[in-house]
């Protein structure tokens, strides 16, 4: 709940619902909860808009709300976590299709798009959306299985469902466990042919963001293996988080063990592609204990020995790994050493800094003060009780509180994603004559090539356009490509600080 | 009774040792900052490239495509329509663009919404233009105080002139509706009903409050 992350929620509140839902969303993070009078008296917009406003937010899960003491009216949340993860959603989107192809994305995106939509509903938009396409050539018995394999999977889930007390107008939201649904192909091509307002289907479905987590945690983890010994190990770590869900809560900080004659059948099963792995299993169970950063321990010699994996000690060197790496592209490589140091010997005194350092005096003073300014290490001061004389009346231990510093890098993040909004948005209302000048020239030609229209008329279309403005545009589309990108790269940065925050 | 030489607060202050050991000494003292620190401080070392392969190209066209469907939704809000007192040809147009979404409704479950977030407003006006609309339930009023009239009619007339009558009351009923439906029309389409006549009580109340406000 930082000043930072304010910032951060309002910018990309503006960018997709725009400016009056920032106003809203921007007032409800800084007083907390609160009814909709209140929000109209401190925004001063008229009352029909902020009623639009929280619908947006409450439909999209950027906001709750909760019965006031006086339960007629309610009172509303904002969720700061839920906005950032609309960042998120390319990605949730790009995980479906490489994992289940582009009927899972299709239904992902609609059902991101639409934020809680009945199955029927859902899958009628879709196959009446891409009836005419030929390419995608999507079925209705397809997306039927796709819908069922997704929500066993876990990557959807019911909706909470409302309850209303008596006396009480304001209803409550019961999460409920998910039933997978028996749809009926027969039923659904029934209800193309209906209006949509016509289908009554009551079951209601979000995307489950959590499951996506796991998936992206398990891929953070593999891959950190896979750079660190080899693919091989990445396999056999796969296999470990498999077993692992088969036993533990899938977020636990350290999975129950596992038997290794349970991994070893696993490695067997692969071993036409993996022969390696197979051959050396023992060898590579051993390295990947020893060598792979703490991810995997063994905790018996019960049935021939048991491992088990721990996320939570994974989380812990990848956020170490991310400091350091801030650290040296903040302050160069040397300062980096100096974190490390103080990381390695946990409290340390400066003149050890400089003698373990091996850095020039000065210089590593310099660094040390510059770390501490930043707020990368802390300090301790140590009072000596009964010192006689005036010299080393107290001590002073730098160290590092990890959590601390992690929520420095929070801060630091925020406020570059804030940053490169703010510029994105800079941008775009700079060239907005030109962009939207461009917008209008693509669609006539889109239009003039579906009526066949022949090419000399649509080259003079496109010749509206001219060269200079052509070239301004290009170097505008890669500044704001540049400033997605970079948004994209911050999230994951964010995504490993907030996996170790999950772990107190 | 060493320390007292060094005068009161020798607890707080350091002792020249103390501010040697830290990297102060008497000869380079740094001169305070005057100017703020800039606004964008340069950066010492270029950032590092991004990456930009395919799934990054994809991530950003699917995001992009996400905020123009949120765009065009009614989940944007957007400000009335509002124009600056000089009319314009292109006014027309602009504002009905503008207001081409004003009557969407964000399409959401509204048993899970609180009672004050549903479009309660909305729905009673839909269905108060509908009765007055629909042709059958005007017909069907008409008929049963035609019925009223034949019931006291009943005792006089023959069944030759009942048969008449019902034609006669056919026409009328035609006719009425006619009627009715002109009127309707004329009322919503000009303005003399209105009234437009400012007898100024307003605006002297507006003035005595004024006048009141600083009055203890």
């Amino acid at each position: 709940m930082s000043h930072q992350l304010g910032r951060v929620v309002s910018e990309i509140l503006h960018r997709y619902f725009g400016e009056i839902v920032q106003q809203v969303g921007k007032d409800l993070f800084t007083y907390g909860s609160k009814p909709i009078s209140m929000i109209v008296k401190t925004t001063g917009l008229p009352r029909a808009q902020v009623v639009e406003s929280l619908r947006t937010l409450l439909k999209f899960h950027l906001a709750t709300f909760e019965p006031s003491s006086n339960e007629v009216n309610a009172d509303y949340k904002l969720i700061p976590d839920n906005v950032l993860l609309l960042i998120r959603y390319p990605r949730y989107l790009l995980q479906m299709k490489s994992k289940y192809g582009s009927e899972a994305e299709l239904l992902i995106e609609e059902l991101l798009q639409q934020a809680t939509c009945s199955a029927t509903i859902l899958l009628v938009t879709i196959a009446k959306k891409y009836k005419d396409d030929e390419v995608k050539n999507i079925t209705m018995s397809k997306l039927k299985d796709t819908f069922i394999s997704l929500a066993t999977a876990g990557y959807i889930q019911q909706a909470p469902v409302e309850e209303v007390k008596e006396g009480c107008e304001i209803p409550t939201l019961v999460p409920v466990a998910t039933i997978v649904p028996e749809l009926d192909t027969r039923h659904l091509l029934h209800a193309m042919t209906m209006d949509i307002s016509e289908i009554t289907d009551n079951v209601y479905w979000e995307v489950n963001y959590d499951r996506f987590h796991l998936d992206f945690r398990d891929e953070i983890m593999i891959k950190a293996v896979t750079r660190r010994i080899d693919e091989n190990a990445g396999e056999m770590l796969q296999h470990l988080l498999r077993l692992m869900y088969l036993t533990s809560a899938p977020w636990a900080p350290e999975s129950n063990p596992t038997p290794v004659l349970e991994l070893r059948e696993c490695c067997q099963r692969v071993a036409a592609e993996k022969p390696h792995l197979n051959q050396h299993f023992d060898q590579y169970l051993k390295v990947l204990e020893e060598n792979g950063a703490g991810f995997v321990r063994r905790c018996g010699e019960a049935g021939g020995g048991q491992y088990m994996v721990r996320p939570r000690q994974a989380a812990h060197a990848l956020l170490l790994c991310t400091l350091e790496h801030c650290v040296t592209e903040r302050l160069g490589s040397n300062a980096a050493r100096i974190f490390r140091l103080i990381n390695s010997k946990k409290y340390i005194e400066e003149d050890d800094i400089q003698k373990h350092a091996m850095l020039p005096n000065k210089e590593c003073k310099e660094l040390t003060y510059k770390l501490l300014e930043e707020h990368f290490i802390s300090v301790q001061p140590m009072r000596k009780a009964a010192s006689a004389g005036g010299l080393a009346k107290a001590i002073y231990l730098y160290h590092i509180n990890l959590h601390e510093v992690a929520h420095t890098a929070a801060e630091l993040c925020y406020r570059a994603l804030h940053n490169v909004c703010r510029r994105a948005a800079h941008e775009r209302r700079r060239h907005a004559r030109l962009l939207d000048k461009q917008r209008r020239v693509r669609t006539i030609v889109h239009g003039m090539r579906l009526r066949g229209e022949p090419q000399p008329n649509i080259d003079d279309v496109e010749e509206t356009l001219t060269p200079p403005e052509l070239a301004v545009l290009t170097s505008v589309e890669k500044r704001l490509k540049q400033l997605s990108a970079a948004e994209l790269e911050l999230d994951r940065t964010l995504f490993i600080l907030k996996w170790y925050f999950m772990y107190p | 009774m060493a320390g007292r030489g060094r005068g009161r607060g020798s607890g707080l202050s350091l002792t020249q040792e103390q501010y040697q050991a830290l990297g102060i000494t008497r000869g380079d003292n740094t001169p305070a900052p005057l100017a703020p620190p800039p606004l964008f401080p340069k950066l010492e070392t270029k950032p590092l490239p991004l990456t930009c392969d395919a799934t990054t190209d994809y991530m950003l066209i699917v995001k992009d495509q996400f905020i123009e469907y949120l765009h065009e939704s009614p989940a944007y809000v957007k400000l009335q329509a509002r124009t600056d007192g000089i009319e314009r040809y292109s006014d027309k147009y602009k504002l009905l663009s503008l207001n081409a979404k004003q009557g969407k409704v964000l399409d959401c479950v509204w048993n899970r919404m609180p009672s004050e977030l549903r479009p309660q407003t909305a729905r009673v006006r839909v269905v108060r233009k509908r009765k007055l609309n629909d042709t059958t339930d005007i017909s069907k009023r008409l008929e049963t105080l035609e019925s009223k009239e034949l019931q006291e009619e009943s005792g006089e007339t023959t069944v030759v002139n009942e048969n008449e009558d019902v034609k006669k009351d056919a026409m009328e009923e035609e006719e009425l509706e006619d009627e009715e439906e002109q009127d309707y029309e004329v009322d919503d389409g000009t303005d003399y009903a209105n009234n437009y006549f400012d007898n100024g009580e307003d605006y002297d109340e507006e003035d005595d409050n004024l006048d009141d406000g600083p009055v203890y």
